[in-house]
């Protein structure tokens, strides 16, 4: 068997992407070699739910933001005239950055007729390296507050990881909520898509969603059903939906809180979530190995 | 009118729940109110009201490059000006443009020096309102399936409900955010009056906090603090991060197995009577 990406993705915030992809990779790492990756790189929570901190710095991440030189500027406005995004305005007669819209796509450097205008990288974040104490090494991105860029910090920590993985790996992917850049960044070049879903209307809309990316990009997909028991109505319904594609679920338990609160890991927990997530995974091994 | 922004940088910590609650806080005391919901990849506010999308009320709309192969003299340099790594092109060949990766900033159009980019308008989302009840608009931004830089759609659906408001005159309009601290949330955040910071009593619910309430320092926004399902996990952690940065918590909202219910089944129009 090659190297396995399996990305995992939702939709929806908060349904249980990193508790599964912090269970999954402690259950992946005791008979083969993983790897885990946060790309959710606006908030990465994996290290957390890992019961681990810091880790060391393998790479900086940029950005470009334009800079005027006020002695080259005649204020023209072509570049206020010409940003897409609005991020720059006339202000005392020169123009006026607001680095937080800005895109740097450079737009205003190009259409400067006196070469006033420069693109300068700025630090937008860090792409940090764990080896946790399940022996499997976590490689998670960071976007600083206020920068923007999350999209190619994603594209970035997969670069970054590839000289950790070797043939045979299985690499553990933990997405960003949402559909955008980070997560399409995350779903391109997987082998396998987990999509978590709780069975809330909101829940099932915003997986359906996340659905359309795996199949934009032609990933296979398995879905796990997290809190099942919250709603039977609706589980019944993804269930009836989905049929073989379910890989399993897990019941809802409000002691969960305090296990993550002591930051005990599921898989060392007395939580019901443990035998169910062993199941999910037994399930995906039969299912990914095939 | 007081804009207000409902965040919390975490996802499923309850922000479209808190909007709708403060909603409900507000209609009874009498104030018109708009609950704009600039989740534009997942909007789901409409969902838990029990609500259609309603009336097309805005367009938004990006211009995309196009390249006329008779008068492109493949010199390459609308390649080199893409940041976005938008266009592609082979040796001798005629660029080709990636549409998914453009943001539509136009620079290649500047650059290009025989006049061969043009551009098209092409839809990117809209923006639907409905009236609720009484006193109370819900608005939704939808960003096409599939599109990355969901950042001017979240503005473009703030925009267009800030122009709206003329006429409707609320006295608030309420910002329900992305998860999240990048582009489509700062869209939303900058220029809000205050901002609810939700989140839950784990350790990762207080470490995604201090990035929200971070950037709420960098734009300028003042902002406190909700913890949701307040009555589990463990708090201590979200208290030290909101004391860090000297801010409120507004509000402790405990954990409720009917709201839960409400929630799941999209009832939360009647919850709070």
């Amino acid at each position: 068997m090659r190297t396995k990406n399996i990305v995992i993705l939702s939709g929806k915030g908060g349904v249980g992407k990193s508790m599964l992809a912090s269970a999954l990779s402690m259950l992946f790492s005791l008979e083969k070699k993983t790897i885990a990756l946060d790309c959710d790189v606006d908030t990465p929570n994996l290290a957390i739910w890992l019961n681990e901190e810091g880790g060391k710095i393998i790479s900086t991440t940029n950005s470009l933001k334009p800079e005027i030189d006020k002695r080259k500027c005649d204020g023209c406005g072509l570049c206020v005239e010409n940003c897409q995004f609005s991020a720059l305005i006339m202000e005392k007669k020169y123009p006026k950055l607001n680095p937080f819209i800005c895109e740097g796509c450079g737009a205003c450097k190009v259409v400067c007729p006196k070469g006033a205008i420069s693109l300068k990288p700025v630090q937008n974040g860090e792409i940090k390296i764990i080896m946790t104490k399940y022996g499997f090494p976590l490689i998670y991105g960071r976007l600083f507050p206020g920068e923007s860029g999350s999209g190619k910090i994603v594209s970035k920590i997969k670069e970054k990881a590839e000289k950790f993985i070797k043939e045979k790996d299985i690499v553990i992917i933990d997405s960003a909520p949402g559909t955008g850049c980070p997560v399409i960044a995350s779903v391109r070049g997987s082998d396998y898509a987990i999509l978590v879903v709780e069975p809330t209307i909101s829940g099932v809309s915003d997986m359906k969603k996340a659905l359309s990316v795996v199949n934009y990009f032609n990933v296979p997909f398995g879905i796990v059903v997290n809190k099942w028991d919250i709603n039977k109505r609706i589980f019944k319904s993804i269930e009836k939906q989905f049929k073989n594609k379910i890989l399993g679920k897990i019941s809802y338990n409000k002691e969960i809180f305090k296990a993550i609160s002591s930051l005990t890991p599921i898989m060392e927990s007395s939580l019901e979530a443990k035998n169910e997530i062993k199941k999910i995974y037994l399930k995906l091994l039969t299912t990914i190995c095939a | 009118m007081e804009k207000i922004c409902i965040t919390g940088g975490k996802g499923g910590v309850g922000k479209s729940m808190f909007a709708i609650l403060l909603a409900n806080d507000l209609l009874k005391k009498g104030k018109k109110v708009i609950l704009c919901d600039c989740d534009v990849e997942c909007p789901n506010d409409y969902l838990l009201l029990g609500q259609k999308l309603g009336k097309l009320v805005g367009q938004i709309y990006s211009e995309f490059p196009k390249i006329d192969n008779k008068k492109c003299r493949k010199c390459g340099i609308c390649v080199k000006t893409c940041l976005s790594n938008a266009i592609f092109q082979a040796p001798e060949k005629y660029p080709l443009i990636i549409e998914n990766l453009c943001s539509g900033c136009k620079a290649c159009g500047i650059a290009c020096p025989y006049g061969a980019i043009s551009f098209y308008k092409k839809r990117t989302g809209r923006v639907f309102l409905t009236k609720v009840k009484k006193n109370f608009w819900l608005a939704t931004g939808l960003a096409n399936p599939g599109l990355e830089e969901t950042g001017l759609i979240a503005a473009g659906t703030k925009n267009t409900i800030l122009r709206l408001s003329r006429k409707i005159n609320p006295d608030f309009i309420l910002f329900d955010t992305a998860a999240g601290i990048h582009c489509p949330v700062v869209s939303v955040l900058i220029g809000c009056d205050s901002a609810y910071c939700l989140t839950e009593p784990t350790p990762m619910g207080a470490y995604d906090l201090s990035l929200i309430l971070e950037l709420c320092r960098k734009l300028g926004v003042k902002s406190k603090v909700v913890i949701n399902q307040a009555d589990l996990g463990d708090k201590a952690k979200v208290y030290k991060i909101a004391k860090k940065f000297k801010v409120k918590i507004e509000k402790e909202v405990p954990y409720s197995k009917e709201l839960a219910i409400a929630y799941s089944n999209g009832n939360l129009l009647n919850f709070w009577k």
